[in-house]
């Protein structure tokens, strides 16, 4: 055995030594031991043995650490240097051990980290130095690192039994490990200069992927982790690499959000977010970071442009109806709070675009279809883009509002008509399912209307002609529409609606009752028959008048034309002026003459020749022809009139409405309103006694359900003193005083 | 209806009204503009009780000639110091059998 065998002493075997005089090196303590006590045991004889104590204690040689720490060296410049360790490292682990039971560990952990602290300073100059520049440089530095840690397991694995030991039971050192990465991290501190050129060239590698390159992120993967490892990430990376990412993100933001259409902007963003957000953080990044990296994102590609991005892109894509995109910034924005925004646009698009629908005039005739279309575009953007908001509901619903009472009166009355054209019979083109969900549609829009007072004349106007001259499509629907007035305004509305019909079914119990047997009549036996009428009327009610609508009169009568039979369904006044054409002492009439005869008021009647001489069944012939009735024109019997249908409907210009019926429906609804101001005014007066102008004006609008302006009001209180419901106060003309 | 001879049958239309329907309205047969001697509300609105004039709240006539809305002059018959008079003149109250 060597002499290094003698120093190979485990601690056990050196404490045993130094209390038996078992000098045989070679031999095991334990199977000596025993021997021993069994023959203490066995022989009988007290045979003493006497264990003395080394007369010289055993010594180390002389410079026994030094030259073993040489022998260690000398393996750890080998370790560093990538050279082949001279010895086996079992040995160099065991000489490890041996200065550790010599209580040298102290030293030796002393020496090793100078060992390794000088070899990281020669490392890093040489980094320092390296003239490499971007990614070449940059796979140095991942090299360097690599072969660091390498390095360090390796020198760990030698000095083992140092780190267990010395290590573990002293406070305040770093473990080897630790050692290494600590000596290295406060290198890297003092490089300031090669630190920030790994840091820059990293994130330059990053702006190059961003710009659109690929790059080597296990590269990056691994220059990042030397950060983390080092815990120097936060300290050193995070904040250049955060500056940096907002520098760049501000140049594009601003470049792209001009240059770029909305939808392709916001696309972008959207994979800017997925790229920093998921990409990044999953390639290299530290997730510590991603919250601050993406609100960066967010703040530069959104927050500074939340006005230029609504500005340029709400309203074509609302118009466009481009709801992915709509959804896409709907969700954008509402990561950087500019809902509220959102919705003002919103708002302001819904009120221009529908403004201009209610307000240009030579669009009237469609105006209900389009806004019940725009009506349905937007419910449907509400519902796929913005995720239902009712926050974006109630500015929908506010937008319509306002834009629907922006032109006064005239929405409310086109409402009513929309609704008598879709009720009355030969519009077969919706089935009853269809015709129901339009008019709950039409009934949404009818929510919107502030002077519903204008919208229940012209309906109650309609639905009377509708009933009287039997055009209504179906009683059903009718009854329906009712019905959904009646919850949406309460029965008060629809009262008188309803009233209507009753009437119809009174009516029809009444004509049950009645026969005029003689329906051949010539045009003066009408009256006649009328007479007979009212009498039969007087009969059944007592104390009652009877006033006759002749206009809305109508008539079935059968033509016999030569070419072929037809049945007319005709106004009662075309039947009159039809009745004199049976007189056959003439064979035409002049318009005078025909005045005379049926004593209709010239409107009506150059309205019914007109139906009967120029419309689409011309029964009549005028001379000379033209599309125009004169008082100098004459009518004859047309006898080449031919139809295709059997039964033929030349009424329909009662259903027109002429302009006085419409001036005098308008009329009659602003009657009421001076009424309803009047009552109000007295009502509140009443309860108040005594109130400032002001006051009163405030409580009016308060209680008045249709829009009035403060002009109109003062000329009612004018009337209202003049009648002497009220006084001004002596003392303050401003005020008013209610006269009981 | 004969057929003329001395003008061609193709000169005069052949009309035959099959129906007629005219609508009316009524209102009561009293002075317009005149008011119930109870309410004090027009004839032809209603008593201050319904809601809707019409059939639903119908006149009376008295054979003392006076006029009422039917409801108000129940109510009126029906209070202990109406001893049955018509209000007006203090007569015994008749309704009159057929208003002329």
């Amino acid at each position: 055995m060597s002499q290094r065998s003698d120093s190979d002493h485990s601690p056990a075997n050196v404490k045993l030594g130094f209390v038996t005089p078992v000098t045989t090196p070679s031999n095991g303590n334990t199977s000596n031991s025993k021997l021993l006590s069994g023959n203490l045991r066995t022989k009988a004889a007290p045979k003493k043995l006497i264990i003395r104590n080394f007369k010289v204690k055993p010594q180390l040689p002389p410079n026994y650490e030094d030259e073993t720490w040489d022998r260690l060296k000398r393996a750890v410049h080998a370790i560093q240097n990538h050279e082949k360790v001279p010895e086996s490292l079992e040995t160099l682990y065991k000489s490890c051990e041996n200065l550790c039971h010599h209580k040298m560990a102290d030293r030796l952990y002393t020496r090793l980290r100078e060992e390794c602290e000088k070899h990281v300073q020669v490392e890093l100059q040489k980094l320092s130095s390296n003239s490499k520049t971007g990614v070449f440089f940059l796979e140095t530095v991942s090299q360097t690192w690599a072969d660091y840690c390498n390095q360090m397991i390796m020198i760990r694995s030698i000095f083992l039994y140092l780190d267990r030991t010395y290590v573990l039971q002293s406070s305040g050192i770093f473990s080897l490990w630790d050692m290494g990465l600590e000596l290295f991290r406060s290198q890297l501190l003092q490089e300031t200069s090669l630190r920030d050129k790994i840091v820059e060239g990293s994130i330059d590698v990053i702006t190059t992927e961003r710009s659109g390159d690929t790059i080597n992120s296990s590269l990056l993967q691994s220059l990042i982790r030397i950060f983390i490892d080092l815990s120097l990430y936060h300290e050193v990376f995070e904040e250049p690499f955060l500056r940096r990412t907002q520098l760049f993100y501000r140049s594009e933001g601003e470049k792209l959000v001009h240059s770029l259409d909305m939808a392709e902007y916001l696309q972008h963003v959207d994979q800017r977010l997925k790229e920093e957000g998921v990409e990044r953080i999953n390639a290299y990044i530290d997730p510590s970071s991603k919250p601050k990296l993406i609100k960066l994102v967010e703040a530069e590609l959104l927050e500074r442009h939340v006005d230029t991005i609504l500005e340029k892109g709400f309203q074509p894509l609302l118009e466009d109806n481009r709801k992915d995109i709509l959804a896409l910034m709907y969700r954008l924005l509402s990561r950087v709070h500019a809902l509220d925004k959102l919705r003002t646009y919103f708002f302001d698009s819904l009120k221009k675009t529908g403004g201009a629908i209610v307000t240009d005039e030579s669009r009237d005739s469609t105006m209900v279809q389009s806004l019940l279309a725009y009506k349905q575009k937007i419910d449907s953007i509400l519902a796929d883009t913005f995720d239902h908001n009712s926050q974006f509901a109630n500015s929908m619903r506010e937008a319509f509002e306002s834009f629907i009472n922006s032109r006064q009166n005239k929405p409310a009355e086109l409402i009513a008509k929309f609704v008598d054209s879709r009720l009355r019979s030969g519009n077969k083109t919706a089935t009853d399912e269809e015709l129901e969900s339009l008019l709950d549609r039409v009934l949404i829009l009818f929510r919107f209307i502030h002077g519903k007072d204008v919208f229940e004349a012209f309906y109650k106007r309609d639905l009377a002609k509708r009933l009287l001259l039997g055009k209504s499509a179906s009683i059903d629907a009718e009854k329906s529409m009712l019905s959904k007035m009646k919850t949406e305004c309460g029965p008060g509305f629809t009262s008188k609606l309803e009233g209507m019909f009753k009437d119809i079914d009174i009516s029809r119990d009444l004509m049950s009752n009645f026969k005029l047997n003689n329906l051949f009549i010539p045009y003066d036996k009408m009256a006649n028959s009328q007479e007979v009428f009212k009498n039969f009327y007087m009969s059944k009610h007592n104390g009652r008048r009877l006033m006759w609508q002749n206009n809305l009169g109508h008539c079935v009568v059968k033509a016999t034309f030569p070419k072929g039979k037809k049945e007319l369904l005709v106004s009662l006044f075309q039947t009159v002026v039809l009745l004199l054409f049976n007189d056959q002492k003439r064979d035409h009439l002049t318009y005078n003459e025909i005045k005379e005869l049926t004593n209709i008021e010239d409107k009506e009647l150059s309205r019914t020749l007109q139906s009967l001489a120029c419309g689409n069944s011309r029964v009549l012939k005028k001379n000379p022809p033209g599309r125009d009735v004169n008082s100098s024109d004459t009518f004859s019997y047309n006898e080449t009139f031919t139809a295709s249908l059997y039964r033929l409907k030349i009424n329909t210009i009662q259903l027109k409405e002429t302009v006085e019926e419409n001036t005098r429906t308008r009329e009659g609804v602003f009657q009421d309103r001076q009424y309803q101001v009047d009552a109000a005014i007295v009502r509140i007066m009443k309860t108040r006694k005594s109130l400032s102008h002001n006051m009163l004006i405030n409580e009016l609008f308060e209680q008045l359900r249709f829009p009035v302006k403060a002009t109109d009001i003062k000329k009612r209180i004018e009337s209202l003193i003049d009648r002497e419901y009220m006084e001004r106060e002596s003392e303050d003309s401003s005020s008013y005083r209610y006269l009981a | 209806m004969g057929r003329s001879r001395s003008r061609p049958l193709s000169l005069t239309m052949k009309i035959k009204v099959n129906t007629w329907t005219v609508p009316a309205y009524w209102s009561w047969d009293v002075e317009n503009e005149d008011v119930c001697g109870i309410c004090q509300v027009a004839y032809d609105a209603c008593c201050p009780t319904c809601t809707v004039p019409g059939d639903g709240c119908p006149l009376i006539w008295g054979e003392c000639s006076h006029v009422f809305h039917m409801h108000c002059l129940i109510k009126w018959l029906n209070a202990p110091n109406s001893q049955e008079q018509c209000p007006m003149d203090r007569t015994p109250w008749k309704t009159a059998a057929a208003h002329s």
